[in-house]
């Protein structure tokens, strides 16, 4: 997920990403904004974060664990702010979505070869594997 | 589709009886090896060996494919458990039928307690069946993976019926025809339909979760379905109206080529995988996978074979290879999130917490592995090769890969959150 710097939230954004970082999904080990698995969010209620993710996949046992996290990460950040986590299903998850970093951790080789990918995460270039 | 249910896997007071029983009857398993090896010298229809047989089959294999099948049925199908509480009422039907069963076939006391075994196991079965189908919705959204999930719950019924059938022919002789040969019926039924198409359904779904791996090769697994299928009804019908006879290859042929195409299939998913790092715990599904095809080249010698011992070799890669290997292995893929998600669920992000596969000792995994990859091979060679020594010292190892194994399990299922 990118963020546009002419976003008019963009700071609150940045900051929310940040604490993202620190949801890690069990099973991959790796971090949910790396994995690809954020979509967006959303600032333009008042009292409500509204964060649209996915799962790697639909059921997951660990789905529950990876939603709370979410939950206690922003809740940190924005105490005061009620925090909506949004599952969708739509556009599908896919490894395409995962960030260099997160495929460094994976153990996936990442080749020099750049194009651009508006999925990947925080940055706006990701390699092929 | 904003707010879609990501499900709630079922408590854990559901699932961890299952892996703790599960492994508290293979230890009994290798004891029962270790106190009696000499069993493995006779003829397969022998009290001690009936009694070793249904602790692998029920005790062992049947109890943490139970748990293990509570937990990602909901997975697989992408709905929550339909009844958690039957779940637990097959705990108890399936513990207390695979005691009473074991009991009676050790002291061989045919009768009341072999039947009252015989029924609970049936009971459990049935609760079973009822869950894997009310779950997954009977094949409305057409899945290959719920198709195998449902036959393999039918197989385990089918299975469990004969079974019954069998321990009240024992006390009250009724069936016409052999008594072993409809045991040989009775056995592919649950080897071939209850394990294999489990195994069969689970895996499609769950390696490529692990792996993140993906194959567009689908069809393959149909043929699966229909050919793994096919060859049983086929070896079953045939058998009971007309015998044993040579069509049997004709059927294991059929199913041989079922598994085929399940394998073509996993192969593809794990060369098209994006999680390169491989788990220690897939060595045992190579494994599993290889004992499993090597019984499957034993069959001739079953049936040509003057010998018996190719019966108890052909067990042996079946029970403590194929089933063992992935239990074992798969254990601590499964557990572990199990357990993690109840203690530190709701702590995850707030601060440093181990992870799921913080949660078992790696070091006793890793002896755990080496012991099994000793004692399958010496005790097959020692069956084949009719060195008693060699079953003996095999029966010690494999009593330090239970113990290993229970240990692990017990740390997984006992631990005590650290924040």
């Amino acid at each position: 997920m990118g963020i546009s710097i002419t976003d008019p939230f963009y700071e609150e954004k940045q900051i929310a990403m940040n604490a993202l970082y620190r949801v890690v999904d069990p099973e991959l080990f790796v971090n949910i904004v790396d994995l690809g698995l954020v979509y967006g969010l959303d600032f333009a209620r008042e009292k409500t974060i509204e964060v649209t993710m996915t799962l790697s996949t639909p059921y997951c046992p660990m789905g529950e664990a990876i939603t709370t996290g979410v939950r206690n990460v922003l809740s940190v950040e924005y105490p005061t702010k009620e925090i909506d986590v949004r599952i969708v299903w739509e556009p599908k998850w896919d490894h395409t979505r995962i960030s260099d970093e997160g495929k460094r951790q994976l153990g996936i080789r990442v080749e020099t070869e750049s194009f651009y990918s508006p999925a990947s995460s925080g940055k706006t270039y990701s390699s092929r594997i | 589709m904003a707010g879609v249910n990501i499900g709630k896997a079922p408590g854990n007071r559901t699932i961890l009886p299952f892996y703790g029983t599960g492994a508290i009857f293979f230890l009994l398993l290798t004891v029962m090896l270790l106190l009696s090896p000499t069993t493995l010298k006779g003829r397969y229809f022998q009290p001690h060996l009936l009694a070793m047989v249904h602790t692998a089959a029920l005790g062992w294999g049947t109890m943490v494919i139970f748990g293990a099948s509570y937990q990602l049925l909901p997975v697989i199908c992408e709905r929550e458990l339909y009844s958690s509480w039957t779940a637990m009422l097959s705990y108890f039907f399936l513990t207390s039928g695979a005691i009473f069963l074991i009991l009676s076939f050790w002291l061989f006391r045919t009768g009341v307690i072999m039947i009252t075994g015989g029924s609970l196991i049936l009971i459990a079965s049935l609760l079973y069946l009822l869950n894997a189908w009310k779950t997954a919705g009977s094949c409305k959204k057409y899945s290959v993976q719920k198709c195998f999930i449902i036959s393999s719950a039918i197989w385990l019924v089918v299975t469990a019926s004969v079974g019954l059938l069998l321990a009240v022919n024992l006390r009250y002789p009724f069936i016409k025809g052999s008594h072993l040969e409809i045991l040989k019926l009775h056995a592919h039924a649950g080897l071939a339909g209850w394990f294999l198409q489990l195994i069969a359904g689970v895996s499609t779904k769950l390696v490529p979760m692990f792996l993140l791996g993906k194959s567009d090769k689908e069809k393959l697994l149909r043929w699966s379905f229909l050919l793994q299928n096919t060859g049983l009804v086929a070896f079953i019908l045939d058998g009971y109206f007309n015998g044993i006879t040579w069509r049997v290859f004709l059927y294991e042929g059929m199913v041989i080529a079922g598994v085929i195409a399940w394998l073509i299939y996993l192969t593809d998913v794990y060369r098209n995988r994006v999680k390169k790092k491989m788990d220690f715990q897939m060595k045992y599904v190579a494994i599993s996978i290889l004992a499993l095809l090597t019984s499957f080249l034993l069959i001739p010698a079953v049936y040509y074979g003057a010998d018996h011992h190719w019966a108890i070799v052909y067990g042996v890669f079946v029970f403590l290879g194929w089933i063992s290997a992935i239990i074992l292995g798969m254990t601590f893929k499964t557990l572990p999130f199990i357990v993690w998600n109840e203690r530190y669920k709701n702590m995850n992000g707030k601060g440093k917490i181990p992870m799921p596969k913080q949660l078992y000792k790696e070091n006793v995994l890793n002896w755990q592995f080496r012991c099994y990859a000793m004692a399958l091979p010496l005790l097959a060679l020692g069956i084949f090769m009719h060195i008693g020594t060699i079953v003996k010292f095999s029966g010690i190892i494999w009593v330090m890969v239970a113990a290993l194994y229970t240990y692990n399990v017990a740390v997984v299922i006992f631990h005590k959150r650290r924040v």
